[in-house]
This record gives structure tokens, C-alpha cells and sequence, in this order.
């Protein structure tokens, strides 16, 4: 059986794996990037309360890794609480709380650390607030955190795996079963890698047009 | 008129001004001379209120600023005040081009174009124009920074050694153009180092060191100080040229 044979006979198996993972993935990057942004402003504008809980949290969950949380809310929490939970809530849940804390430091950090320089010019040209905030801090903020933030979303789409030890059928545990059914290793994991391939290859794409478009080298020489 | 009364100004015990008083008038231009490190910059941030001093009061056009505020600050009047900074502070997000013309196009100011042009055509930045910051020279980007400051026609215009990256003959061509804005009732602030340009434009001349004002007067008290403070100062520079 050759990959494409394997991809022929399972298509839809790797289509609803795939269509799980993208699900996961849409909550993980809503989640995370809506979510996280307000955390992060909200940290940066209020250091002493929202600003030491987003750096904290961003540390423990950085600290910890993703599988120990991922698990530890699967069963222990579960346990302890009483409690069974759909493995695709636990998963979306632990991976979007990683992603949340991730992306709310990154903006934090940014807003914190924000030339003032450029804000005092726009005073002193006469810019209203407004102006100051969606002609100046906005686009410079976009362009200094969007490779970041791009590079962490495709990291949370490699996270995505992790579910698959909780019994979520996203595409992995699909091409495990599958390969359990017919034993092709290199054939089923290479069409796993074509899948991820063909899935990050926009994702890719939009990041390099959006640097492309957005991102310059601010340096001065 | 823009003026300061004994403006005090420190970081906890480092005292920065210590008693500071001027007067910038319209239609004229006041250049502020001094030693590094004796508090002109921080002077010209208090007067572009920017800074808020511990105890003095400011007044721009009638309107009084006393520290330590008793309340909210009123509205500064930017950009009828307005300051081009040392390091310039210009958006490096945009060409040199749009960081002229934006804050002007957000205030709904009009004819735009024709000023452009003329600045342009002042400070010959036909040549870089549509650069972005990080692509132009120190001196054309303290040029397009000086007509960020004059397209949006102050009252008051504050400058803080704009003329150190520029050769003899761009400084020439900016400091006659300065000098010509007094016609236009602009009041013009200036700290530099030229003490030629201060002999031959400046309407009032301010020595500082320490965070005081040591002397001031016309244009005279370059050729005569008073104090032997001006004249060492006037000396030393001297001998380095």
C-alpha cells in the first residue's frame, strides 16, 4: 500500500481527524489571541494586579509542561471533582489556557516596554488619544508581535497532538488507529507529516505575507 | 508669550533646575546655551509640558500652569506648543514623507500639499522624502522632524540641538529659515551649541549651568559677559574651535 493508497482508503477517517483538529485549533487560536491580547493590555496597564497574575500564570504554564497540565486536568481534577468531562473540552481548555498566558505576556511585555519616545511625539504634534493609540502604538505593536505570535499558533497546532493521549480523535490518534489496522508506519506517518505540512503551508504562507506587508527593520543605521 | 517662573525640577535630592526663569516671546528667537548635563533638555520638557516641575508656574498665552498642580493639569495646548527632541522621536513605521504629513491630516488641517512642498523645497528632502527613518541619514531625519514640527504651524517651537548631524551648509539653510519664522510670529526656543547662530539670529540669549539661569540678554553678552561664569564658558569653547 502506498501513501496515497493508505490516504484513498482512510480519507475520511483522516478527514473527521483532521476536522477535529482544526476545531481544536480554532478555539486554541480564538481563545488565545482574543484573550490573551486583553490580558496582556490589561497587564500592562495595571502592573501591580492583572500585570504580576498574567506574568505568573505565564511562567507556571510555561514551567509546567502542557502534557502534566493537560493530564492532570483529565484525570486527578476529574477525580477529585467528581466530575467527567468530553476529552475535547479538557484538551481545548488546557491548550487554550497555555495559549492564553502565552500570548496575553508577549503583549504585555510589548505594551510595557513601548518607546514612550513615540508617544510624546504624537503629543506634542497635537494627536488626540485615539489617534495616538490606533496611528501609532497599534501598528508598531502589530508589526514588533506578529512573528511571535505567529510562530507561538503554529506551536499550538503541534500541541494538538498532546489530546490524543486523552482520547481526543484529532488527526494523530486517527493515524494511530489506523496504522494499529494495517501496521505502515512509514507510509501513515508520512501522510500524518503531509497533513501538517499541507495544514501549516497557508498558515505559513499568511505569515510570510503578512511580514511581508507589515514587518520592516525598524533599526536605524 | 511663553514664560517660566522659578521653575524647580529634580529626580528626589538631584536637584535638576533650580529656580528657572524666562521668557520666550512671539516673533522672536531665544536661544538657551550651557554646559552638557546642566539641565537644558529637562528645561525645555518642562517648557514643552512635558515635565512636571515640583514648585514654579508656567504660562503659555495666558494660561497659567502652577506646580505642584493642584488639580487635573489643564489641556496642554499642543501643537500650538511643540518640540522637535534631540533624538528626534520620529514613527518608524512611517516614511519620513507620512510621519510630516499625518499629524497635520489627522488635525483637518488643509493645503497641506502646497506647505509640503515648500518644506520639501526648504530643507531639499526631494531626495529622501519616502524613506522610512531607519533608511535616511541622522541629518535628513532631523530635517523631516523639523518640518514635522513646522507644517503644523506652532505658535511656539521648541528645539533641542536639531542642527548636530547637519553639515555647514544645511545648518546655513535651516538657521535662515528659523530665523525668517520670526516674521510669522512664531516664538522660537532653541538649545545649541552655534554660538554663531546665537550672535547672529538670536533676539535673547540664555546661559545656563547648574539648573540656573547664570545670564541673559541680547546677543551682546556673547561678545560681553557679565558673569565669569559666561566667560569661562565662552572661552573654552573658543579655544576648542
Amino acid at each position: 500500500m502506498s501513501v496515497f493508497d493508505i490516504l484513498l482508503t482512510y480519507h475520511i477517517a483522516f478527514l473527521q481527524g483532521l476536522r477535529v483538529t482544526l476545531m481544536l485549533c480554532a478555539v486554541i487560536w480564538t481563545a488565545g489571541l482574543v484573550l490573551g491580547t486583553a490580558l496582556g493590555v490589561v497587564g500592562a496597564h495595571s502592573p501591580k494586579s492583572w500585570g504580576r497574575f498574567t506574568r505568573g500564570a505565564s511562567f507556571a504554564f510555561s514551567a509546567i509542561p502542557t502534557l502534566v497540565i493537560l493530564f492532570w486536568l483529565h484525570y486527578p481534577a476529574q477525580a477529585a471533582l467528581g466530575i467527567v468531562i468530553d476529552p475535547f473540552y479538557t484538551a481545548s481548555l488546557t491548550l487554550s489556557l497555555v495559549n492564553i498566558f502565552a500570548v496575553g505576556e508577549m503583549v504585555r511585555q510589548a505594551v510595557t516596554d513601548f518607546p514612550a519616545q513615540y508617544i510624546i511625539a504624537g503629543r506634542v504634534c497635537g494627536l488626540p488619544t485615539r489617534d495616538i493609540v490606533t496611528r501609532i502604538q497599534l501598528p508598531i505593536l502589530f508589526r514588533q508581535l506578529l512573528p511571535g505570535l505567529l510562530v507561538q499558533q503554529v506551536g499550538m497546532l503541534h500541541a494538538t497532538l498532546f489530546a490524543s493521549l486523552i482520547s481526543v480523535e484529532e488527526i494523530f490518534r486517527v493515524a494511530q488507529r489506523i496504522n494499529s489496522t494495517v501496521y505502515r508506519p512509514i507510509e501513515i506517518y508520512t501522510a500524518l507529516a503531509v497533513f501538517f505540512l499541507i495544514v501549516c503551508l497557508p498558515v505559513t504562507m499568511f505569515a510570510a505575507l503578512l511580514k511581508k506587508r507589515f514587518t520592516r527593520d525598524f533599526s536605524e543605521r | 508669550m511663553l514664560q517660566a517662573d522659578n521653575i524647580h525640577f529634580g529626580y528626589g535630592d538631584r536637584k535638576i533646575l533650580n529656580g528657572v526663569s524666562l521668557s520666550v516671546p512671539t516673533g522672536g528667537v531665544t536661544v538657551l546655551i550651557g554646559p552638557s548635563g546642566t539641565g537644558k533638555t529637562t528645561l525645555l520638557r518642562c517648557l514643552a509640558l512635558l515635565e512636571k516641575p515640583q514648585s514654579g508656574t508656567l504660562t503659555v498665552d495666558g494660561q497659567t500652569y502652577a506646580y505642584p498642580l493642584s488639580g487635573p493639569m489643564p489641556p496642554a495646548p499642543w501643537p500650538k506648543l511643540t518640540a522637535v527632541f534631540q533624538q528626534l522621536f520620529l514613527w518608524p513605521h512611517l516614511t519620513l514623507c507620512d510621519n510630516i504629513l499625518m499629524p497635520a491630516e489627522r488635525r483637518g488641517m488643509a493645503g497641506l500639499e502646497a506647505e509640503l512642498a515648500a518644506l520639501i523645497d526648504a530643507f531639499d528632502m526631494g531626495d529622501f522624502i519616502h524613506r522610512y527613518p531607519n533608511e535616511a541619514s541622522l541629518g535628513q531625519r532631523q530635517r523631516a522632524a523639523l518640518a514635522r514640527a513646522l507644517i503644523l504651524k506652532p505658535s511656539y517651537l521648541l528645539l533641542d540641538e536639531i542642527t548636530s548631524a547637519l553639515d555647514v551648509e544645511q545648518i546655513a539653510k535651516i538657521l535662515d529659515y528659523l530665523k525668517n519664522l520670526r516674521g510669522q510670529s512664531i516664538g522660537i526656543f532653541i538649545i545649541t551649541h552655534l554660538l554663531g547662530f546665537a550672535r547672529h539670529a538670536a533676539d535673547q540669549v540664555v546661559f545656563m549651568a547648574n539648573g540656573e539661569v547664570v545670564e541673559s540678554g541680547t546677543s551682546d553678552i556673547l561678545r560681553n559677559p557679565q558673569t565669569e561664569r559666561l566667560f569661562q564658558f565662552l572661552s573654552v569653547i573658543a579655544a576648542a574651535s
